[in-house]
């Protein structure tokens, strides 16, 4: 019995050592949140772990993954990745006072676009993406449409019944590929398009709109009234079976495959249109993309580029290390996978490689033309367009908001009621 | 047996002392979040050590009962980790203004009272007691036909009975995403526009779902309750002249009267919890132009969602516990209730 006891007893104490003594390898973690590049990085991952011997684990969430939600599941358990994906300043807000500086980095001379929050210099831009409207340039060839020469309301108009009318020639099934569907592509009508409301037009710095909608949610009624009349617009020429039911692959596909010659979505779609889509896109005679501003204003005449989402580094003790693969991927070794196999559109001035991605051409046009607008709708109070403005598009769509006038006074007051609670 | 000799009563001892010790250290190590690996490893050698203490202390009158205590042990630890304990730090929290990661300060009740301001959660409620009444009659009734027809011997009843339980084998979000498809791109060549993009007929959606999903599960549990009837009793029924429906309504029902409760009770609490099919099948869209003069825009939010949307969309994660705790105590009075009038009814019998 004695004997026994003492075995167990010794058996416990050697346990407890045993279970002190362990201790995590050199390897990082890194929390991505476009599913779409994952073999991208996985491939960049492993280029770093052949030259430098630190293994750099790639976790991808995407499909509708609440990703901060994810992560607060990891803090609260697990543990936290060393580089995490943030997105808006709600995001950063989550973890102010838990993220590393990267001021000091080597990156930071080379780029714009990082993410300066209270803590300084706290996100790695990895990619930049546009949203302006997209067109088929192809189709508008043929219709004798110059897109340079859509510069307002009226000349959007004009090209629209043009194209309309000679829909059936063109192999149309409808002018614009726009869709209001509320459950699950809000973002795209809530935050997206309602970007043009806050900056289409306006200079980088200029944040008139978005200050004035972080002070108790205000509109400012004239210029949301022009932008209301565009999206009526687009209402009336859109695909009645896209319009108010319809999907994100739908959407991309009927563009891809030249049955829209317009679509509402940005320069990611391209990855979409040359994988995915590849086949209808071939089809349909791999034509040419290009994108023009959304001119709900005679002369508004940018497009609004940013990075839409940043590598935040955790503050622990891989926090060097990972500031050193973030270095790295920043330097031609990392950017030319990432660009070359990714398709990112390098934020890094050094960086010389061209995605071959169907934006490409005109993103680097408008950025040289100093044509570009900032993504302020990422200060927007977290949850506005799934909990409040995506329904409202759609209820213009169905028609049970009748006019653009009353699309402007409901959006103001929804709008309005969700900054106050 | 030397229950008290000296050296056990030592062993006893260091046990008891070392384990605590463990615990205590591994306590410290876990709230300090100093992110030691080992923390978890020693909070259960701490606790192993303390169980042998136990056993080992050297009593004759309270051995027993120790050995009660250590052979509940698993379970209770159990139970504490999984529900008590997230239990009472969810009702803590609903005070704080914690985000998901952390909080800086108490805000007493203000949670609670912000929630009772907010059009959309009232509105949410609502939803969510109209859907459950509906429900709970409508699954009942109709999965009591059901049952009927299965157990009526019709050829083919194992089928009829398989096929109609069968959706219940699929998850809530696969039959919202499918019943989604079916609404988007089937019945729309009947209805125009989509029957979830309103309000109202998106609320007929869900329920139509939710009873294709749950009947068949009832439908089971009344056959059960069909069959388990004494064919003695059905035959002097009709030895006594009685016709189906008088066989149903004054033999049958009653004697699977304890059936009912727990159906109704089953098809009661889970409705209120109704989550998945809301979530895949509409994500609480639709509106409501004027409700307590404000213009909603989920109208077929029901009260889980709304928890969850309120947490993670909105990312107020304090006042989606606040909602949660009022949630817990709704639904706890309703099942007391329900268990409650159906017990009394039962015993009448």
């Amino acid at each position: 019995m004695k004997k026994q006891a003492m075995l167990i007893a010794a058996g416990i104490l050697a346990a407890a050592i045993a279970a002190t003594n362990a201790s995590a390898a050199e390897s990082l973690r890194l929390v991505n949140g476009k599913i779409e590049v994952d073999a991208a990085l996985k491939e960049v991952a492993a280029k770093y772990e052949e030259e430098t011997g630190v293994h750099v684990e790639i976790e991808s969430m995407g499909g509708g993954v609440n990703i901060q939600d994810e992560l607060k599941k990891q803090y609260q358990g697990t543990g936290m990745p060393d580089i995490f994906v943030c997105g808006s300043d709600a995001d950063f807000g989550n973890w102010d006072g838990l993220l590393a500086d990267m001021s000091d980095c080597a990156w930071a001379a080379d780029t714009d676009a990082g993410y300066v929050g209270t803590d300084g210099l706290v996100g790695f831009p990895y990619t930049t993406e546009a949203i302006g409207l997209a067109y088929n340039a192809d189709i508008l060839e043929k219709a004798g449409i110059d897109p340079a020469s859509i510069t307002g309301p009226e000349s959007m108009r004009a090209a629209f019944e043009t194209l309309d009318a000679q829909k059936d020639d063109l192999g149309l099934t409808a002018v614009i590929g726009w869709c209001c569907e509320a459950q699950n592509l809000y973002w795209s009508t809530g935050s997206h398009s309602f970007a043009n409301y806050l900056d289409a037009g306006l200079d980088r710095d200029d944040t008139t709109y978005s200050d004035l909608l972080a002070d108790g949610g205000q509109i400012d009624h004239d210029r949301f009234l022009a932008y209301a009349e565009m999206v009526g617009l687009f209402n009336e020429f859109s695909d009645p079976a896209l319009l108010t039911s319809g999907t994100y692959d739908q959407q991309i596909l009927g563009f891809a495959s030249g049955k829209y010659a317009f679509v509402t979505q940005g320069s990611w779609i391209g990855a979409t249109m040359t994988s995915d889509d590849a086949e209808q896109y071939a089809e349909a005679g791999n034509f040419k993309c290009g994108m023009i501003p959304y001119a709900f204003q005679e002369g508004i005449d940018t497009i609004l580029t940013n990075s839409p989402s940043w590598w935040a580094v955790f503050q622990n003790d891989n926090t060097d290390a990972a500031k050193a693969f973030l270095d790295w991927l920043a330097t031609d070794a990392g950017q030319e996978i990432l660009v070359m196999k990714g398709g990112f559109i390098s934020p890094f001035k050094s960086c010389s490689f061209v995605a071959e991605d169907p934006f490409a051409a005109t993103i680097s046009e408008y950025t040289a033309a100093g044509k570009t607008s900032a993504w302020h709708w990422l200060k927007n109070k977290s949850g506005l367009d799934q909990n409040a403005t995506g329904q409202i598009y759609l209820d213009y769509a169905l028609g049970s908001i009748p006019d653009a006038e009353t699309f402007t006074e409901v959006m103001t007051q929804v709008i309005a009621d969700y900054y106050a609670s | 047996m030397n229950a008290n000799s000296a050296s056990r009563k030592m062993l006893s001892l260091i046990f008891l002392i070392g384990g605590a010790a463990m615990l205590v250290i591994a306590l410290i190590q876990d709230f300090a979040r100093t992110g030691a690996t080992y923390r978890g490893a020693l909070l259960i050698l701490g606790i192993v050590a303390i169980l042998l203490g136990l056993y080992l202390f050297p009593t004759l009158k309270y051995h027993r009962r120790i050995i009660y205590i250590i052979f509940l042990f698993p379970l209770l630890f159990t139970f504490a980790v999984t529900v008590i304990i997230p239990l009472c730090l969810g009702i803590y929290y609903s005070f704080t203004d914690w985000t998901g990661i952390q909080f800086t300060q108490f805000v007493g009740f203000d949670n609670y009272t912000a929630m009772f301001q907010d059009p959309q959660f009232i509105w949410s409620i609502l939803m969510t007691f109209v859907f459950v009444v509906v429900n709970m009659i409508l699954v009942n009734v109709i999965a009591f036909l059901l049952a009927l027809l299965c157990t009526n011997g019709i050829k083919g009843g194992g089928f009829f009975r398989a096929a109609y339980f069968l959706p219940n084998l699929i998850g809530g979000i696969v039959l919202g995403y499918i019943w989604q498809f079916v609404f988007n791109n089937v019945l729309i060549n009947l209805t125009q526009t989509s029957l979830l993009v309103q309000t109202k007929t998106a609320m007929l959606a869900i329920i139509v779902v939710y009873i294709w999903q749950y009947a068949g599960y009832i439908m089971l549990i009344y056959i059960t309750g069909l069959t388990q009837i004494p064919g003695d009793v059905l035959e002097a029924a009709q030895i006594d002249g009685a016709n189906a429906s008088q066989t149903l309504f004054k033999v049958k029902i009653p004697m699977i009267a304890s059936t009912f409760t727990i159906c109704t009770f089953l098809t009661l609490t889970s409705a209120f919890k109704q989550f998945d099919v809301n979530l895949a099948l509409t994500g609480g869209t639709g509106s409501v132009p004027s409700f307590m003069g404000k213009y909603l825009t989920s109208g077929t939010q029901m009260l889980a969602l709304n928890i969850y949307n309120t947490a993670v969309s909105k990312n107020n994660y304090a006042l989606g516990q606040a909602k949660a705790v009022l949630f817990f105590i709704i639904l706890a009075c309703v099942s007391l209730i329900q268990v409650r009038i159906s017990n009394r009814k039962e015993v009448e019998l």
